[in-house]
């Protein structure tokens, strides 16, 4: 199946190649879990970032735990701040 | 010695202008620019005078870092008490006049009284003159500087002063340097227009030395080399929060009714980098403030067909764009996902000298008093102002920067306006100053720092960011706002910028070039804490002393009862009432929010 992913602000830039704007679709086996999800998207290590999934932020000790299901949506934020 | 040690006196009242020597005492424990302003406001003026009042003055003031190489050291700040709020007023902008100030030789501009006659303030170095406004009074901020810089014949002269806005006592009219950079919140530029001061024309030659110049330049170039996070903030400015933060569910949408606008990515940094269906793209370019290294600031055009500029050449130019709490105030907060008109607004707000943030909250609080049927088109002069009108937004900017029709009421700001109509609780303010572009429900920490923010509502008093992206849960929140208080105090007083903050900078970077540019030791951790908590309690005390209190410490009903509807806060209302008491004890204030006498003498405020 795939999913919407988002990538808003400078974390875009991490997008695979021929992705629209801020958005690209990954591919996910059935019962693969957020964390293999997020695995996909080659975002380095020491840029942090939120994970919204469905309009609820999930906490990174949980990644492993959830299962990706069809129609799922994703949104990475990068944390910035001030403005 | 990063500071000029020199302050220019002027009173209008008498027309006397004195140059004297720094308080070098006041400079030690407050360092500059806000924090010394705070201090010399503190002890010159009484709180309780009336903000519009000849005994209100007003404090232009550079920091030790102003006018240096240090990365954006172009920083000044007016400091008075807030038209809009009754509340101590610290209003920091960018740009080329605060370095120009700092290079004239002066720390501070002190001005005070009130002039029978409109005048202007010319200063060259040394020489000091008022000037007859006659010319210059009823005419928008972008004609005086090019009347006066006709007049003049210096490219490198800077001018910070107000539009009809500020004439006509808009309570958060601002005061506008360079055209489109402004010292925006509180209503520092009505202070100016009750005192009939119109700009302060600027030009110095004298340089700005610090302590150890090698030195110096070494530790500008080490932290210049730690700012790897800039290209973002040079692309997309600001406004790259917007996506942040509706994504999160913490962009007040149609006066805080919800936290999410279906409109946004039609105001976000994709929509302003991308052609519209005429071929018009709305950002130009980046721009930077003296001495720049990040370049956030949007220089953007209004297509030429849209509605608000047709048959309008003179603002067909590029100019000041949107930043993110602009699209904000003039966008999601009103309903309107219209770009063109949130820039044509943005570009009234600068002309006439207007706070975009106080006019949209100001202009969505009437949105919603028209929607429930407290006013009409009676009131509004024909317009239907409903959420979402574009045509609206334009017409009501316009009105109230030129203090005409409607735009009278809403020029009073949302607090006023609200009381006026009967509906105190749809005002979205706290001590009468309109939010900014995050909702205290999803965003708890933030909902903290704008209650107790001295200034009134304000997302640059702290700094929850980060902990309130993390979690909605409260434990920690009152020890992050506090702490960032205190920090962010330390950094709007060095006369930097906050944003290299969010661009790779940590607080030890600015600490060194303050270390490296004035004469005592500033290399400690423990002093950069206690002069910034020592900046934050004085402006408590101004307050307090003003006549404000714990009562002024709170939110509107909306955000304390009327559950967020969607994202990540949805369900949740803001928890100030837990978070309070544990604030103020950390603070070593009493549980009626007032410092207590031994955090009084530990700061040498006693």
């Amino acid at each position: 199946m795939d999913i919407s992913v988002t990538l808003f602000g400078g974390l875009r830039h991490f997008l695979p190649a021929g992705s629209s704007f801020n958005k690209c679709n990954i591919s996910a086996a059935d019962g693969a879990s957020l964390e293999a999800l997020l695995q996909q998207i080659p975002i380095p290590a020491n840029k942090p970032y939120i994970v919204i999934l469905n309009d609820e932020k999930v906490s990174r000790e949980n990644y492993a735990e959830i299962t990706i299901q069809e129609k799922d949506e994703v949104v990475l934020l990068p944390p910035i701040k001030g403005g | 010695m990063a500071w000029q040690q020199q302050i220019l006196r002027v009173n209008l009242s008498n027309g006397s202008c004195a140059i004297e020597p720094l308080n070098m005492e006041w400079a030690e424990a407050f360092l500059g620019s806000r924090g010394l302003g705070s201090k010399y406001l503190f002890e010159e003026m009484d709180p309780a005078a009336d903000a519009l009042s000849a005994e209100n003055k007003i404090i232009f003031a550079t920091g030790p870092l102003t006018g240096t190489m240090a990365s954006t050291g172009g920083r000044y700040t007016v400091i008075t008490k807030g038209a809009l709020t009754g509340a101590i007023a610290c209003s920091n902008s960018g740009g080329k006049f605060g370095g120009e100030l700092k290079m004239a030789g002066y720390d501070l501009l002190i001005i005070e009284g009130e002039s029978e006659k409109p005048v202007y303030l010319h200063i060259e170095d040394e020489k000091v003159e008022i000037c007859d406004a006659s010319e210059i009074w009823g005419k928008t901020v972008w004609e005086t500087e090019e009347l006066l810089a006709k007049k003049y014949q210096d490219p490198l002269m800077r001018f910070a002063g107000i539009g009809q806005a500020g004439e006509t006592l808009c309570r958060y009219a601002c005061v506008v340097n360079d055209k489109h950079r402004a010292a925006g919140r509180s209503g520092v530029g009505a202070v100016m227009g009750s005192k009939k001061i119109k700009t302060i024309a600027v030009r110095g030659t004298k340089g700005v030395r610090n302590k150890d110049p090698k030195a110096f330049y070494k530790i500008v170039n080490e932290v210049n080399a730690r700012m790897t996070d800039r290209d973002e903030m040079s692309r997309d400015g600001t406004l790259a929060m917007m996506d942040v933060t509706n994504g999160f569910g913490s962009l007040p949408t149609r006066n805080n009714r919800s936290v999410r606008f279906e409109g946004a990515n039609k105001l976000n940094p994709e929509a302003m980098h991308t052609p519209n269906e005429n071929g018009h793209t709305n950002i130009v370019t980046n721009g930077a403030c003296f001495g720049c290294t990040i370049g956030c600031g949007r220089i953007c055009k209004i297509d030429p067909t849209h509605f608000s500029v047709k048959d309008r050449p003179e603002y067909h130019g590029a100019s000041g764009g949107l930043e993110y709490e602009t699209a904000y105030a003039l966008g999601s907060a009103c309903g309107v996902d219209d770009i063109d008109a949130a820039t044509f607004a943005g570009f009234i707000c600068n002309e006439y000298g207007m706070d975009p943030i106080s006019l949209g909250g100001s202009i969505a609080a009437a949105m919603e008093l028209f929607d429930i049927g407290a006013i009409d088109e009676s009131t509004t002069g024909g317009i239907k102002l409903e959420f979402g009108s574009a045509e609206a937004l334009c017409q009501i900017a316009e009105l109230a920067g030129k203090g005409e029709g409607f735009g009278v009421d809403i020029a009073m700001g949302s607090k006023r306006l609200c009381e006026k109509y009967g509906h105190p609780d749809l005002s979205m303010t706290v001590k009468g100053q309109e939010f900014a572009a995050y909702d205290g429900r999803s965003m708890q920490g933030m909902g903290l720092a704008y209650a107790t923010s001295n200034r009134g509502a304000c997302h640059l008093r702290a700094d929850p960011y980060g902990h309130d992206f993390e979690t909605t849960e409260i434990e920690g929140k009152a020890e992050v706002v506090r702490d960032s208080q205190r920090d962010v105090a330390f950094l709007d007083s060095s006369g930097l910028c906050l944003f290299p903050g969010g661009c790779g900078w940590g607080l030890e970077d600015y600490r060194s070039l303050v270390d490296a540019a004035c004469e005592s030791d500033w290399s400690s951790d423990e002093r950069m804490r206690e002069t910034g908590e020592r900046i934050w309690v004085l402006e408590k005390l101004f307050n307090l002393r003003a006549g404000l209190g714990k009562k002024d410490d709170t939110l509107p009903k909306r955000i304390l009862e009327e559950p967020a509807d969607v994202g990540t806060g949805k369900g949740l209302v803001c928890r100030l009432d837990e978070m309070l008491p544990e604030y103020y004890e950390l603070c070593g204030w009493d549980a009626e929010g007032v410092p207590t006498s031994e955090t009084l003498q530990r700061l040498g405020l006693d």
